[in-house]
């Protein structure tokens, strides 16, 4: 709560600073040291008075809180298909209750973004990941490495707080399709077209490896001489302890390469781990899509998206998808847990874009920021790009548990409003790497949290033993 | 008020000396004393007539939630497909998968469905605690407690260095309240830190860590000091330096020495007593007995054996050179990850083999720790889950103990030179049902300074496991006929019938407010979060049970 001693956390771009301070004057936001251009802009003039609690909506119309659980409750138990989905910036509380319902009503439960969790989730499956904490790479990186994405526009502070770009004995490479303010601030600028990435990315990890190479196949593939890529070469091994970042697709190329992108990362990195430490870590995504890939995780076993319509989880790449299913018609019943920024108005198939402190502008994946207008924020889909928008007696029926601001809540079958988290809701989130963080509410709702009303439908469906805290 | 009276069943309770037929009687969770009215009538009454009645399991050394334990699940999802491989769900209870690292809530039914009610995940970094605390919260029915990871901890390698015993003791005391940690874990002292320092691998006692100017036997014998100084309930949980490394029973040996005197808890020790050297890998063997005879000349020094068992498993540690070194060692997948101040993890796939010489090697090693041991307080039943098999093969492991032909049945079918280097042959000893009640569950909680675990005299938490006798052991400790946590009936008949949430056991530790502001202070000049946020708020710990420093018996 604003005045509070304790540090605001800011949910608004992968980061996750957590060491932002509020002042708060007149119940609007007055000053947010700390914040980036992209958080300030969301933050200060925030209006902070206690919301009042806005209706739970039935069939378009108001009802009462007991009413709409009811029918909720009703849909969800004669539901043979069902969805669960969203919870991009779901808190971790929440996302553990949202399992145990996908559990109940045997669901297909998926998280956050598809088309990037998926290719990094199986990359790992495959090959394993080699990571660590941003602190690691704060204390100890002397070589940091930007592939593919633009953190000094999309990820502000990123250079300050975790890779320390600029600071002494730190060398910095930045590798992209063009010039970025990234590329500008580092000491090494690697141009690599989309369609040659996996070949740069080969290339050096035979340079690592000592094999032998063709320069003039190397140039052909990757458009650089051969001696230059040695030198990059010898640069990554000389490092005493090296990061290697990525964007949310590891990369400007295409998205179904993006899991070939990410193995051949892991591969350079285990490589050059033979001869030094080498760490490769994500930029990281705004929300808690990592938070919430690990809490499914643990629940099942499996992440991001987990069919438990047989009864005990299963998850394969391409089948367990929910946003799939969505977009294929292929459910009877979806719930979707959402906050403003997974709303209609920030996807690209949204309507007019409203200014509000509170909205993002859709349409661009994080580290694609650099290369259009303006301070992206990620729109974090609650569907693929094209599918159907949800509306009533279209496919099946909807459950919305979320900002009563978006445009599904007045679409959905059963409308259930919650605040936002990080707004108004406290809880916590896991940062790429997956750092556990407290998020702090800045205003009291008179909402319930979506973690509230999943315990009531859990408990209006004759839940399992949901997860207890005491 | 609520009485469960389990009657006539064969009491093997060795903590209190017992083993014969008795009652027990247990109220509001709690063993108390049989009512002086002989007509007293409990709410339900288990007729254990025929059955063997012992007190609930206790896992003092496994790996069963945080980063490292949930990465092996992501990364491993070929083991959690088929339908032997996964738990169903039925009212009342959660979905899962197995595989040698099950899901949170299959975990929490799998320790109950062999009648253990406690396990301690021995490796929590202190930055890893939040989360951890939020997956205990999904373990149902066993008690859970953490070991926090302080022996690469820089707060703590600076304390050292200054030889200052008291920041010593002010930097644990403050790490295990800012984690909600139960324990103090010392895992490969100094010499994970310099691994990611690119520093020369420390692989004996006095090598210097780079930049902290401190040797791994500095390291330790602070820890311990602290340990003891703060009153701790457990001794400091120690995983040695060159683990599964050729040779390295001399530094184990010379780690027992250099702790003489001092209380200690030697983990998976299986993996820390081999002959050989690291230069001629075809002169490895097992070299158990000169470190088992030092444990049964000193009395200040427990174990837990890390038994390797064969199958398909995961290796998973905070000793990230360790796991680095298995990676290439198999050439599997490789999850690795740092983690600021203290340690990390490396998880992969590994394959024991009866088949390969080393493996089999192993396997014998941990048989041979068990048998050489003499004294069975002092030598915990543990696997290091999922390290040398899965906490699921435990009764496999009972049955070894329990039964010497097995042992040798195995024997007989390993690489002839892998019995040439285990003694294991030699010996013929025999575990009695007081003593595998000892080892699985008297043992590790007297281990652990909890007592109120690990025995049925009156006071004891109401933590029990009926078992019917079977000659075959390993069917008799595979599926319990009743298990009852807290005083509830939890298996019924054999079969799960409730999953209550269970405790999470943490150290209770008085903090002085300026030395915490001290030491937040100089965390937050490295971190890359704010000192506010580092420790565990009082909330995050799931049905969280404080036990008061100090009050160690």
């Amino acid at each position: 709560m604003p005045g509070d001693a304790l540090p605001y956390t800011c949910t608004l771009c992968g980061c996750l600073c957590d060491d932002l301070e509020i002042r708060v004057e007149s119940d609007v936001v007055a000053e947010a040291k700390g914040a980036c251009a992209i958080a300030r802009p969301r933050l200060v003039g925030l209006d902070v008075a206690p919301r009042a609690a806005a209706a739970c909506r039935v069939d378009g119309r108001e009802a009462t809180a007991d009413k709409a659980v009811e029918a909720a409750a009703r849909i969800l138990a004669a539901a043979r298909a069902p969805l669960v989905l969203g919870m991009a910036r779901s808190t971790n509380e929440t996302a553990r209750l949202a399992v145990a319902l996908a559990d109940r009503i045997g669901a297909t439960i998926e998280t956050g973004d598809a088309e990037s969790a998926w290719p990094r989730v199986v990359a790992m499956q495959r090959y394993g990941s080699i990571g660590a904490t941003l602190g690691e790479v704060k204390a100890r990186g002397d070589v940091v490495v930007f592939w593919g994405c633009d953190p000094a526009t999309t990820h502000p502070r990123h250079f300050e707080r975790y890779s320390l770009v600029g600071s002494e004995g730190r060398r910095t490479i930045a590798i992209d399709e063009g010039e970025t303010e990234t590329t500008r601030r580092g000491d090494v600028f690697l141009k690599v077209r989309p369609d040659q990435e996996l070949n740069l990315l080969q290339t050096l990890r035979a340079l690592v490896r000592e094999a032998p190479l063709d320069p003039h196949r190397v140039v052909a593939a990757t458009g650089h001489d051969l001696a230059a890529l040695q030198d990059l070469a010898e640069t990554l091994q000389g490092a005493s302890y090296g990061a290697w970042f990525q964007g949310a697709l590891a990369g400007r190329g295409p998205a179904r390469l993006a899991e070939a992108r990410r193995q051949a990362v892991t591969a350079l990195v285990r490589e050059l781990a033979r001869k030094t430490r080498f760490v490769a870590l994500g930029l990281g995504e705004a929300g808690n899509p990592h938070g919430v890939e690990g809490v499914l995780a643990w629940q099942t076993g499996f992440t991001p998206g987990v069919d438990l319509g047989a009864g005990f989880p299963e998850s394969w790449p391409g089948e367990s998808s929910a946003a799939e299913r969505l977009k294929r018609g292929a459910f009877d019943a979806a719930v979707v847990i959402a906050g403003p920024f997974d709303s209609a108005r920030s996807t690209p198939d949204g309507g007019e874009d409203v200014p509000s402190p509170l909205e993002g502008e859709g349409g661009r994946r994080p580290d694609e920021g650099s290369r259009s207008q303006g301070l992206p924020v990620a729109p974090l889909l609650i569907r693929p790009s094209g599918a159907p928008s949800p509306s009533r007696g279209e496919g099946g029926s909807w459950i919305f548990i979320g900002d009563p601001e978006c445009d599904e809540y007045a679409r959905a079958t059963v409308a259930l409003p919650a605040g936002v988290p990080g707004i108004d809701e406290s809880g916590t989130y896991a940062r790429a790497d997956g750092v556990s963080l407290p998020i702090r509410a800045l205003r009291a709702s008179g909402n319930p949290t979506a973690g509230e009303w999943l315990e009531r439908l859990l408990t209006a469906i004759g839940a399992a033993t949901p997860c207890v805290r005491s | 008020m609520c009485t469960l009276l389990i009657r006539g069943g064969r009491v093997v309770d060795p903590a209190n000396g017992v083993d014969g037929v008795a009652d027990v009687w247990i109220r509001d969770g709690r063993v108390v004393a049989a009512p002086s009215d002989s007509d007293a009538r409990a709410d339900r009454t288990i007729d254990a007539r025929g059955y063997v009645v012992m007190p609930g399991g206790v896992d003092v050394h496994s790996h069963i939630a945080g980063s490292k334990v949930n990465a092996a699940r992501i990364m491993r999802p070929e083991e959690r497909r088929g339908d032997d491989r996964v738990v169903r769900r039925r009212s009342g209870f959660r979905s899962g998968t197995l595989g040698s690292v099950p899901s949170s809530f299959a975990t929490g039914y799998q320790y109950a469905g062999l009648g253990y009610t406690s396990a301690v995940d021995a490796a929590i970094p202190p930055l890893g605690a939040r989360t951890a605390h939020a997956e205990f919260g999904d373990v149902p029915v066993v008690d859970k407690a953490m070991l926090v990871l302080m022996g690469n901890n820089h707060l703590v390698m600076e304390a050292v260095k200054a030889g200052d015993r008291a920041a010593v003791e002010r930097t644990v005391a403050w790490l295990l309240n800012s984690a909600r940690g139960f324990g103090v874990k010392a895992v490969n002292p100094g010499g994970v830190e310099q691994w990611k320092r690119g520093g020369a691998r420390l692989a004996g006692w006095d090598d210097r860590v780079d930049g902290f100017d401190v040797s791994p036997r500095q390291i330790v014998t602070a820890l311990a000091e602290a340990v003891d100084a703060l009153g701790l309930p457990h001794a400091l949980h120690f995983h040695g330096l060159n683990l599964g490394i050729a040779g390295n029973w001399e530094q184990t040996l010379e780690g027992m020495k250099a702790l003489q005197g001092r209380r200690v808890h030697m983990a998976h020790v299986q993996f820390h007593g081999y002959g050989g050297s690291p230069d001629a890998p075809a002169d490895f063997s097992a070299n158990v007995g000169p470190l088992a005879d030092f444990v049964n000349a000193h009395s200040g020094i427990t174990v837990d054996v890390g038994q390797v068992l064969f199958g398909e498993t995961t290796s998973m540690t905070a000793d990230g050179p360790t796991g680095h070194f298995l990676a290439e060692l198999t050439g599997r997948k490789w999850y690795d990850h740092d983690v600021e101040q203290e340690d990390g993890c490396g998880v992969s796939p590994i394959e024991y083999k009866d088949r390969n010489f080393v493996h089999a090697v192993q396997w014998a090693a941990g048989l041979e720790w068990f048998l050489r041991v003499d004294d069975p307080w002092r030598v915990a039943l543990s696997t290091d889950h999922p390290n040398g098999a899965s906490f699921r093969s435990y009764p496999d492991l009972i049955a070894l103990l329990m039964d010497r032909n097995l042992r040798d049945e195995t024997l007989d079918r390993l690489p002839e030179k892998a019995r040439e280097r285990t003694g294991l042959k030699d010996l013929s000893r025999e575990y009695s049902l007081s003593e595998i009640a000892v080892v699985t569950r008297a043992g590790p909680a007297r281990i652990l300074g909890l007592a109120h675990k690990g025995h049925l005299g009156p006071g004891a938490d109401g933590d029990v496991a009926i078992y019917a006798p079977d000659d075959d052991c390993r069917r008799m400790f595979a599926m319990p006929r009743w298990v009852v946590k807290a005083g509830e009936v939890v298996v019924d008949d054999g079969e799960l019938k409730a999953a209550p949430i269970g405790r999470t056991l943490f150290a209770e530790m008085d903090v002085d407010p300026e030395a915490r502001a001290a030491l937040l202070a100089r965390l937050g000049a490295s971190a890359s979060f704010h000192p506010a946020n580092f420790a565990v708020g009082p909330d995050e710990a799931s049905n969280p049970l404080g036990l008061r420093a100090g009050a160690r018996p």
